[in-house]
């Protein structure tokens, strides 16, 4: 692993115990500049990760609680009125605008429990995430972290429209340490609280420069993709579909995330491992993309069917 | 395509999206014709890229409107201009709607359609087909609109199709991995970015247009268009599809003429017929799609001699518009069909015999009547819009409180904060429906239920689960024979994913036999524990119960007890049970029946009508 990215690592692994999958995830997200969601239960350190990642990373950051009534001025900035006479001076041209701010500023957001927000005000949110652009200008956004509590239909929320999901390449299930029964680690984290060492830690402070994470992600092109890796990327689409009865209806494998940016992933795994070559092994990237994309009783077999396609 | 500035366009389509012939083709043909387009299809299969692709390689003037549901009309067309003069002895305010980046593009791209509110869309769509805005003639060829598939699980209201048909090329694209094309996405993951070849200019492409709409029609053609548009109509039935004269009489010439120019040909043949299917995606049943390959050539085909036209005029409608084709001569004068022979050719449709077959709608269409009462019985539960922040905008209401002036109308805003106008501004009022109660479905699945009468079950379920979903309703799903089997999400049995049932309906297995108490027993086991008055469990079945209590007494008395409706569906060609009948005359449910017909329909009725 590179140096930059190490450090950053270290700093995740200093302030939250636990979530391997969660902490590469974010670093892999941060690589290829993809969006990533992360769906836990409350408490199970989301927010707190994605976080130290984004202030570790050195990068403009913007947080955003989002909430039942979340408009989408809140997100992008102030709405202003302006007004300039008419050319003809016989009247004048009143013009609602955005003054730009939020996640069109920043170059990482955190945006939590994104599906409190109503349905639609995130389409546009998540359109400006995956365009990088508002209106016609550009912005300079890498990554956004979104976090959510999985769904439960009592409450007053929506699920997220699936064509918005697809905007998360990287998709993770989060559990508590004590929820998923690792001992070991409850206890750990147990031990820190009871000992109050954590109160003492000092806020996470800048330990990857901007210019190094540019350069790592110039560097995604020119990783090697071998023509077996591609024939296995393409196999376990094609098994998904055929064996496990993956369609439109079902499932959203659609062709921007598992042909596009699947590559990109792959890519970023074996920069991340300090390689310039996809293995197979990388493969195992997949299972971070399908989570949310395919039915609950498939994403339980599909490490599995991984490890088939790639024996 | 012999002309080197179409394989140009072709070459630049070929580099932005890997396959998708057909989309390609359609934006091709809606280019050459000056007329709009429709894409529907799955997030990330290359729609908006397309486009995109298409307005840089044309070299055409272009803006993009990204849709949301929020969109208001004034936001879609342009912006509010407020005109105020002084007037002695006051001001006179004017408002006015000076249209936006749209007012000089050429190709307008209108990204997820689908998204915006039917109200704001209606005036940009209407500006859109006059191509006119406040008396002035407006650059636009072409607009390219992209839309999602309609979903169940998200809010946006459904397009109306009379809002679709002012896209002459309606095209459905799927996904390569959804479509299980790995080949094509196995070559994807191999290709090298190429430079894109030059755009064209504008001349080069105004040239290809009047070229295109040069092109004479033969008779021949036109004939084969008339009787395909007769065939569609007999396909699809008269009432699912939206054939319209605007669509087949105005635009389907320039589609034929643009796809006669794309193949290199000199005149429209009948062969040019087959450009029909980029027109039909939302303008016939979706069931329809697979046979419309074999009745267009079926179409291109049939009896040359019986079908030979008379040449028309050109009807005033065409002619206008192709005069505001910059420079166009104009084909032609026989070149378009005449509006009068497709009206009266209309008349005689009874008579053309119905092609392939059109079954499996015709049972979807006898579950239509079973839904709709459905639907009746549900809506008495009235479903109301509630106010809802996140709700979409429907109508106008007084402000308030301060920070509503986001939402507000902004001249008002405006006039408001310069105290000129007393009581506060116009807000927008934000709506949404309420969730509608919860809906439990009971499918028998006992041995008897075999091959049609599954696949009516299904078509039952799936009919339910859309009118739930329009309600937002909760459902619960149930297949039962000698046992229930409840089918939760997430352990949740009232649930509301929609897409999870309809792909549950789509299953067929009929193995042991039938209890009725059993899943009753579950249905409303669950339902005791639900709040809201709109509670209604759907029971479908099609023979005696033979294990359980026959006369399900106990879930009797404890349905009249919760005042859960329970209907009851009969299927099969045998007595119904008087004690589906029981059920739901206690409870206030609908009874229905479904059996077999002549030529092996279903008729689906009420069974109250037969007694």
């Amino acid at each position: 692993m590179k140096h930059g990215l190490s450090r950053l690592r270290e700093l995740l692994d200093r302030h939250v115990i636990g979530h391997d999958d969660a902490k590469q995830a974010l670093l892999l997200a941060l690589v290829c500049r993809e969006h990533i969601y992360l769906e836990g239960p409350p408490g199970s350190a989301k927010t707190r990760m994605a976080e130290i990642a984004a202030r570790g990373a050195s990068l403009g950051f913007f947080f955003y609680q989002m909430h039942r009534d979340t408009r989408l001025s809140e997100l992008v900035g102030d709405v202003v009125l302006e007004r300039r006479p008419l050319a003809d001076a016989a009247g004048e041209r009143i013009h609602q605008a955005i003054e730009p701010g939020g996640i069109l500023t920043a170059d990482i957001c955190v945006l939590d429990d994104i599906s409190r927000a109503p349905g639609e005000a995130l389409n546009v949110l998540l359109r400006v995430l995956n365009e990088r652009k508002f209106g016609e200008r550009p912005i300079p956004l890498l990554t956004a972290i979104a976090t959510s509590n999985p769904l439960r239909d009592e409450y007053y929320n929506e699920p997220l429209d699936p064509a918005n999901l697809d905007r998360f390449a990287l998709q993770l299930r989060v559990s508590g340490l004590i929820q998923s029964g690792d001992r070991a680690q409850a206890r750990e984290l147990v031990d820190r609280f009871a000992d109050g060492s954590v109160l003492e830690q000092p806020e996470p402070e800048p330990v990857l420069a901007r210019a190094e994470l540019d350069r790592l992600h110039a560097e995604l092109a020119r990783v090697e993709v071998p023509a077996l890796e591609k024939d296995r990327l393409v196999e376990f689409l094609r098994r998904l579909v055929v064996d496990y009865d993956c369609n439109e209806t079902n499932s959203l494998l659609t062709d921007r995330s598992f042909l596009v940016k699947a590559v990109k992933l792959l890519r970023g795994r074996a920069l991340l491992a300090g390689r310039a070559r996809v293995e197979r092994g990388d493969l195992a990237v997949l299972s971070q993309m399908t989570t949310f994309r395919v039915p609950e009783e498939v994403q339980a077999k599909v490490p599995e069917l991984i490890g088939e396609i790639t024996a | 395509m012999a002309i080197p500035e179409l394989e140009r366009l072709r070459a630049a389509l070929d580099l932005a999206v890997h396959g998708q012939d057909d989309a390609k083709l359609g934006l091709l043909l809606a280019l050459l014709a000056r007329e709009h387009a429709y894409l529907e299809g799955p997030p990330g299969c290359g729609k908006s890229a397309l486009a995109r692709a298409l307005a840089s390689a044309s070299g055409a003037r272009r803006a993009e409107l990204a849709f949301h549901r929020d969109a208001s009309a004034a936001e879609l067309l342009g912006e509010v201009h407020l005109r105020r003069e002084s007037r002695a002895p006051g001001e006179r305010i004017a408002i006015e709607l000076a249209l936006g980046p749209s007012a000089s593009a050429e190709l307008l791209l209108l990204d997820d359609l689908s998204r915006a509110p039917g109200e704001a869309l209606g005036s940009l769509l209407r500006v859109l087909a006059e191509r006119r805005f406040a008396g002035r003639a407006l650059p636009l060829e072409t607009a390219i609109a992209t839309a999602g598939p309609p979903d169940l699980e998200s809010y946006a209201d459904p397009l109306e199709p009379t809002q679709l048909d002012r896209f002459a090329i309606q095209l459905r694209m799927r996904g390569l991995v959804g479509a299980r094309r790995f080949a094509l996405a196995r070559a994807l993951l191999d290709r090298e970015l190429e430079a894109s070849p030059p755009p064209l200019d504008t001349e080069m492409r105004h040239s290809l247009q009047r070229r295109a709409a040069a092109l004479p029609i033969e008779p021949a053609a036109r004939a084969a268009l008339l009787r395909a548009v007769e065939r569609l109509a007999v396909a699809a039935g008269s009432e699912t599809a939206l054939l319209s004269d605007r669509a087949f009489a105005r635009a389907a010439p320039a589609v034929l003429r643009a796809h006669a120019l794309l193949r290199g040909g000199e005149r429209v043949t009948p062969e040019d017929v087959r450009a029909l299917r980029f027109m039909l995606a939302r303008r016939v049943p979706e069931a329809l799609e697979p046979e419309i390959p074999a009745l267009l050539e079926d179409a291109i085909r049939a009896d040359p001699e019986a079908d030979r036209g008379a040449p028309g005029t050109r009807p005033a409608a065409a002619a206008d518009r192709t005069g505001n084709a910059p420079g166009a001569g104009g084909g032609p004068p026989s070149a378009t069909i005449p509006v009068e022979s497709l009206e009266a050719r209309n008349t005689s449709l009874a008579s053309v015999p119905p092609v392939a077959s059109a079954r499996g709608d015709d049972d979807a269409a006898g579950v239509e009547s079973l839904t709709r009462a459905l639907a009746g019985r549900l809506e008495r539960g009235a479903v109301e819009r509630g106010d809802d922040a996140g709700g979409s905008p429907r109508s106008f209401r007084r402000m308030r409180r301060l920070d509503e002036i986001l939402d507000a109308d902004p001249v008002e805003a405006l006039l408001l904060l310069e105290g000129r106008q007393p009581g506060g501004a116009r807000v927008y009022r934000r709506e949404r429906r309420n969730a509608g109660g919860a809906i439990a479905l009971l499918r028998d699945v006992s041995a008897s239920m075999e091959g049609r009468l599954a696949r009516w079950a299904g078509q039952v379920v799936a009919g339910l689960v859309r009118v739930g979903a329009r309600r937002r309703m909760r459902l619960g799903y149930i297949e039962f024979n000698h046992e229930s089997e409840r089918f939760a999400s997430g352990g949740v049995f009232f649930h509301r994913r929609y897409r999870r049932v309809l792909a549950l309906a789509q299953r067929r297995r009929a193995e042991g036999r039938t209890n009725y108490e059993a899943p009753l027993r579950t249905a409303l086991g669950e339902l005791r524990s639900t709040a809201g008055r709109e509670r209604h469990i759907v029971l479908l079945s099609d023979g005696v119960p033979v294990l359980g209590d026959p006369t399900v007494r106990n879930e009797r008395a404890l349905a009249r007890r919760l005042r859960v409706k329970v209907h009851t569906v009969f299927l099969g060609s045998g007595e119904c049970p008087a004690v589906l009948d029981e059920i739901s005359r206690e409870t206030d449910g609908l009874r229905f029946e479904a059996r077999p017909g002549p030529g092996g329909r279903v008729t689906l009725r009420e069974r109250d009508e037969r007694r």
